[in-house]
């Protein structure tokens, strides 16, 4: 099953699914990065090194995330994505809205 | 489609006449999403010649097919429209049965299903806006698969999945 791992630097939460980000994990991603923008933490990377697979639903908890974090003057973006995540988001038109970046700690630096 | 089913029902693809095919007969619930992505990952253990993109999009099809199908058992049930079966929970007897092959051309899948009628017509599908949250499996699994027809017949939702080696 999928696990998530949630850590918070700097005021920016990193968070990294393991495993496959499917309608079961997105509800779980969703509820993480909903109480991370609860908490205050507006800035987030999902990490999506060890992500083997996404699907709609996971990909609408991330887009979710974009609007929510925005919302509040913040962002949500993603880093690291693996061959079948990057697919997924071309076959979506979705790598503007989630343009990956290289890595975790320069994922705000622009 | 045109459902060219005969006898037993094998339609276009001779699903059936496949000697090595993988089945799986689960609840239509979320427990099946998992069980489904094990049954594939056993199916490429046995075609090891099918290449890394066909997998992706073959899988990314398939799972978005059988969640739209787990959705709509759950919607069922929402209705009252259980079969009475009870049983397994929130999913009322509601059952898919899925079947996963690979032929000299294609890798191949059929999803089955006793739930509602699927009121849909794929050829008005088509991916929302980049910042809508959902409505985008099946646009999706158009894009993935190189065929997905839909057909309803004697109380069976019956989707089949084609996506070409080559």
């Amino acid at each position: 099953m999928t696990q998530f791992h949630v850590e918070t630097h700097d005021g920016v939460g990193v968070v990294r699914p393991e495993g496959r980000l499917n309608m079961v994990a997105a509800r779980q991603l969703k509820a993480t990065l909903a109480d991370l923008v609860e908490a205050g933490t507006h800035r987030i990377v999902v990490d999506l090194e060890a992500t083997t697979f996404i699907d709609s639903s996971g990909l609408g908890a991330l887009i979710g995330g974009v609007k929510s974090t925005r919302q509040q003057g913040g962002d949500l973006r993603i880093a690291r994505p693996t061959e079948a995540v990057v697919s997924v988001l071309d076959l979506t038109n979705l790598s503007k809205i989630l343009r990956p970046r290289d890595d975790v700690a320069g994922a705000f630096d622009d | 489609m045109t459902d060219e089913a005969v006898g037993d029902g094998v339609g276009e693809l001779p699903l059936r006449e496949i000697d090595d095919r993988l089945v799986l007969s689960v609840p239509a619930d979320e427990s099946a999403i998992e069980l489904t992505h094990e049954l594939v990952a056993r199916l490429w253990m046995r075609h090891t010649h099918v290449p890394d993109d066909v997998r992706m999009r073959y899988e990314m099809g398939l799972i978005e097919i059988l969640a739209n199908v787990v959705e709509h058992a759950f919607a069922a049930d929402g209705s009252g429209a259980a079969d009475g079966s009870g049983g397994s929970g929130a999913v009322g007897g509601r059952r898919v049965l899925v079947t996963l092959a690979v032929n000299p051309t294609a890798a191949v899948a059929r999803l089955e299903d006793n739930g509602v009628p699927a009121d849909l017509d794929l050829s008005q599908v088509a991916m929302p806006d980049e910042d809508s949250e959902s409505g985008r499996g099946l646009a999706m699994a158009l894009a993935a698969l190189t065929e997905l027809t839909f057909s309803r017949d004697a109380g069976r939702n019956t989707w089949d999945l084609r996506c070409d080696l080559s």
